[in-house]
């Protein structure tokens, strides 16, 4: 019988699912803290939970239809007319029990194809799509009781309803429109029109052979071209919408025909404006038919409370159509409004809501002092909220929805951190925030914790108890580092200290410069944080380390697609340092054609289909005039080279370090050979598995790799507080946080380094060969950038976090450290004590980030042999949270074999 | 023929695109089922200005206020503002 990885690794002394400080209670240990939600939001929870994700054509039908009967027109005025006929035509649907309304289409959980910006990867299946969508017409609908597993995910078609990207649900009666929509598109998408220009970049043919290969995991201009930043809801909640339109109009006079010295674009200034007036008259047609619909409801409902909430909703969307809003409940439904109109307008992931609890607060405040509102109606709203943003979908390809996002639309809540003035901002309704969490336990909103040495301690020990309930939020971020990566990065756009501290996080984990800005409410002055800067996570998208590093020990063939990706660089590798050197050369000129090819897709990207409202929302566009693409937003340096598979390469040249350089025990060619054989090892593909778990020896294994993958597999590993394998770590990140700040965005703003996974080390690592720290072929990487690979962190959480905090990382938009804990090792206060000395002691080290799973192994494998029994279980993967169904195979196996902390 | 089934009606509120709830009774149903309470939902394939294309399954014209637009016959029309009964 071959053995399996996991048997051979308990031979050379190491564990998957490696226990550490102890030994875990027999007995599944189920979470201490399990919090309910209000009834109402229970209810509308359930409604959630059987709902699949919905996809239809009503929004891009509108749009297509207005924006191609404007030839010539000026690009800002046809994108705005476009946008605003589709805003205008979108069916209103409330669903009963809601006490805040609207959605992005016309089902619980909607989104739909954006053609104008990629519609290749439906296109592609056309003809099986179209003759699909004829023969399923008799098919029933019974058939949907068979997607149990796998949450909301439509992974293939059933009934009357067709799968896109493994996804999305779209009715057969739409697959013609939708193929037709997409051919208007053809040649003119900015996936098409990018392509076309891009291909004029030298060096093209590697840019293709990078992607092919799998070295970067997708483009950057086409697919998610904004997002993971903070959204600002500012000026509608200090003017209303009839107030900047009013605003606009006098711009426009001021304006109009004045260059004011910029013969560039300061002429745009008049198209700009009107553009800003048509995209508002859009969403106030798209609110007001909200307005109506309520009201239509309140008219034929016989339920008392029912029609009474009815008219409620009808009166508050009529006010905040045009006005300021008056109340808490007006202001939030505003807020959650405007966040839907802009993830409407392109296709967002990360549009995070940023320091609510602070942007709320003047309406919170003068509510609860004249008894407007209780803390407990404000909890429930503040649940409900949770399930808007859960709801959120974001369409978009399979690779991009699936092998990155896992599904996951990361609108990131923000709490703590300090105010304008450098104290703690954390106030009364950032408590019910967190509370909700746990209350309302779904994956969005993600909240991330400011972890400044001023927070209070009951507010950190209401984080722990929310933690316990088995969320995996909040994460904890480190507020002095976020602000020096502000003031370093920012500082020549004019960040200062004082601004520094607005920050907040967008997407997952995206540090984001943000500003204060004054709001006033019946006579006082408030000054509330929101972003200011464009989209990050955007530029050059995850490059997979170990990948790059393989095709260093492969002269640039990557073997297992037999693609030549770089020119062979002939050298013989006889040092470690000269390794290392030609690692960086490669790295650096898969950074540069893809800075180069991404910034022409942005670039189309902002000449056709650039933000109108959302530009209207972010300071400064109103002030100048200018929007997104003509540099309109207070900060434009947000560009970044993004890293995937961190510590699996910094292991890996560990390993060669020691075992081929240091101690000589092989040859470069033996070291190549057992990497080319997968240690003996049947490959991933070969078995159709590609989880850690199941990876099994040949069976006519000769051992003849069995000593050598024992000894890979107890080189020295990252996690440890081993110096040996740190260096390394301290080496490579000081060199790529200042490589990174060498490149140029098309805003002509350096870049910088981000180190996220998301999902991506499971995808990336299915394209990777065995790597030399005993990795085998195919399966994931090691999970966010400094989170320990499965098992190798044996000498407990201090000494991880002392590997992890070995470099600045002030120098990195981010870094991300998880770290999965037993209940029973945090149990009780004391145990939530510890949990909170944990999270002090790192970030006094320098960590930025770090987040705890909190749970029981046992409970994940039972979950994943009987899904239909955890639909509600959570699990906290790179930086974000999840639900477990809703995540991949190799995901759910890391997340398994990952070390479980049994004391702390 | 009209198809009186609940995804038709504004009897329905969808969930997804395969069920919803009954507006009547709340009960959670398929949306491929007959509406006992059909109200007719305004769609293209009810308006005037909507003329089926015989060659193209799922399309047609739609000629509101005198030009002629592609459309397609199950799209809501609840908000158009040129939505004219047959």
């Amino acid at each position: 019988m071959a053995k399996s990885f996991k048997e051979m690794l308990a031979e050379s002394g190491q564990e998957l699912e490696f226990q550490s400080g102890g030994k875990a209670p027999d007995k599944l240990t189920p979470r201490e803290i399990i919090w309910e939600a209000h009834p109402r939001i229970e209810k509308l929870k359930e409604i959630y939970m059987d709902s699949l994700s919905s996809t239809n054509n009503e929004f891009p039908y509108w749009y297509t239809r207005e924006y191609f009967q404007h030839d010539n027109e000026i690009p800002v005025i046809r994108r705005a007319k476009a946008l605003k006929t589709a805003f205008s035509h979108l069916t209103p649907l409330i669903y009963p029990g809601e006490l805040m309304t609207m959605r992005k289409g016309s089902f619980f959980r909607a989104s739909f194809p954006m053609p104008w910006l990629s519609e290749g990867f439906y296109m592609a299946n056309e003809s099986s799509f179209y003759q699909e969508a004829l023969k399923r017409g008799s098919a029933s609908v019974d058939e949907h009781s068979e997607f149990g597993q796998g949450g909301g995910n439509v992974p293939k078609s059933f009934g009357k309803v067709m799968s896109i990207a493994g996804k999305f649900g779209m009715r057969q009666e739409e697959i013609p429109v939708l193929l037709e929509l997409a051919k208007k598109w053809e040649g003119k998408s900015v996936d098409d029109l990018g392509n076309k220009y891009e291909r004029m970049v030298p060096d093209y043919d590697v840019k293709e052979a990078i992607m092919r290969s799998v070295v970067c995991m997708f483009d950057s201009g086409f697919t998610l071209p904004q997002g993971r930043e903070v959204a600002n809801y500012y000026y509608p909640l200090e003017y209303g919408f009839e107030g900047i339109k009013k605003i606009a109009r006098e711009k426009k006079s001021e304006v109009a025909g004045k260059a004011d010295g910029d013969g560039m674009v300061g002429m745009n200034r008049l198209y700009n404006y009107e553009a800003v007036i048509i995209a508002i008259e859009g969403v106030q047609k798209w609110i007001n038919n909200y307005a109506e619909h309520a009201t239509w409801l309140a008219a034929r409902e016989k339920d008392a409370t029912q029609k009474k909430e009815y008219q409620d909703i009808a009166e508050r969307l009529f006010w905040i159509e045009k006005n300021q809003p008056r109340t808490f409940i007006e202001a939030f439904q505003m807020i959650e409004t405007i966040h839907l109109a802009i993830l409407n307008e392109d296709a967002i992931s990360g549009l995070s809501a940023g320091r609510i609890g602070q942007v709320l607060y003047p309406w919170f405040e003068q509510d609860i002092e004249a008894g407007r509102i209780t803390e407990d109606e404000v909890l429930e709203l503040l649940e409900q909220d949770r399930l808007i943003k859960t709801s959120i979908d974001c369409f978009a390809s399979v690779g991009v929805v699936g092998g990155v996002l896992s599904g996951n639309t990361f609108n990131t809540l923000s709490v703590g951190g300090v105010n304008k003035h450098g104290k703690t901002a954390v106030n009364k309704l950032e408590y019910l925030i967190v509370k909700a969490g746990g209350t309302n336990a779904m994956p969005q909103s993600n909240i991330a914790l400011h972890y400044d040495e001023t927070l209070p301690d009951d507010f950190l020990a209401l984080a722990a108890d929310v933690i316990k309930t088995g969320c995996g939020y909040p994460a904890f971020m480190n507020n002095d580092i976020a602000e020096q990566f502000m003031i370093n990065h920012y500082g020549h756009e004019g960040m200062t200290i004082e601004e520094a501290r607005s920050w907040a996080i967008g997407g997952c984990l995206e540090t984001s410069p943000s500003c204060w800005k004054p709001l006033h409410l019946n006579g006082k002055e408030y000054f509330i944080p929101g972003g200011a800067g464009q989209p990050t996570s955007v530029g050059v998208h995850f490059i997979a380390m170990p990948k790059v590093l393989e095709l260093v020990l492969f002269n640039g063939v990557d073997k297992r697609s037999g693609i030549k990706v770089f020119e062979p660089h002939n050298k013989k590798l006889e040092t470690f340092a000269e390794l290392f050197e030609q690692f960086k050369a490669y790295w650096e000129k898969a950074v540069d054609v893809l800075a180069l090819t991404n910034n022409i897709q942005h670039d189309v990207w902002r000449k056709n289909n650039m933000a109108v409202f959302q530009s209207l929302t972010k300071p400064d566009c109103l002030d100048s005039g200018h929007l997104i693409n003509e540099l309109g937003y207070r900060y434009n340096a947000t560009f970044n080279v993004e890293s995937a598979g961190n510590v699996t390469c910094i292991n890996t040249l560990a390993a060669l370090k020691k075992l081929v350089y240091d101690d000589k025990k092989y040859t470069f060619e033996e070291m190549q050979d057992a990497i080319e054989n997968n240690f003996g090892f049947k490959t991933a593909h070969e078995i159709g598995k590609f989880s850690l778990m199941d990876q099994e020896k040949k069976d006519d294994a000769t051992k003849k790799y069995d000593k050598m993958h024992f000894e890979c597999l107890n080189a020295p590993k990252y996690g440890n507080d081993d110096f040996y394998a740190d260096e390394i770590l301290l080496d490579w990140e000081n060199w790529f946080c200042e490589h990174s700040e060498t490149i140029e965005s098309l805003y002509a703003e350096p870049m910088y380094s981000c180190q996220i996974s998301v999902s991506t080390h499971g995808a990336m690592g299915s394209a990777t060969l065995a790597t030399f720290d005993g990795r085998l072929q195919g399966t994931t990487f090691a999970d966010a950038s400094l989170s320990a690979y499965p098992g190798t962190d044996k000498n407990g959480p201090f000494a991880l976090m002392n590997s992890a905090a070995i470099w600045d990382h002030s120098m990195s938009q981010n870094s991300q450290l998880n770290i999965k804990v037993h209940p029973s090792a945090i149990k009780g206060p004391e145990g939530s004590k510890k949990l909170i000395e944990l999270v002090r002691g790192y970030m006094r080290k320098g960590g930025f980030h770090v987040q705890f799973n909190i749970v029981d192994s046992k409970v994940l494998k039972d979950a994943q042999a009987n899904p239909q029994n955890y639909r509600d279980l959570m699990v906290r993967v790179a930086g974000f949270t999840q639900y477990w169904v809703e995540i991949g195979k190799q995901v759910q196996d890391e997340l398994i074999a990952r070390t479980e902390y049994e004391s702390v | 023929m009209e198809e009186k089934i609940y995804r038709n009606s504004l009897n329905f509120v969808p969930v997804d695109v395969a069920k919803g709830i009954d507006r009547s009774t709340g009960k959670r149903v398929n949306a491929d089922d007959i509406d006992p309470n059909y109200e007719r939902m305004p769609k293209c394939m009810h308006c005037k200005n909507f003329t089926l294309n015989e060659e193209k399954i799922g399309l047609g014209i739609c000629s509101m206020m005198g030009k002629e637009h592609l459309a397609y016959p199950d799209m809501a029309a609840i908000t158009c503002e040129g939505y004219d009964e047959k």
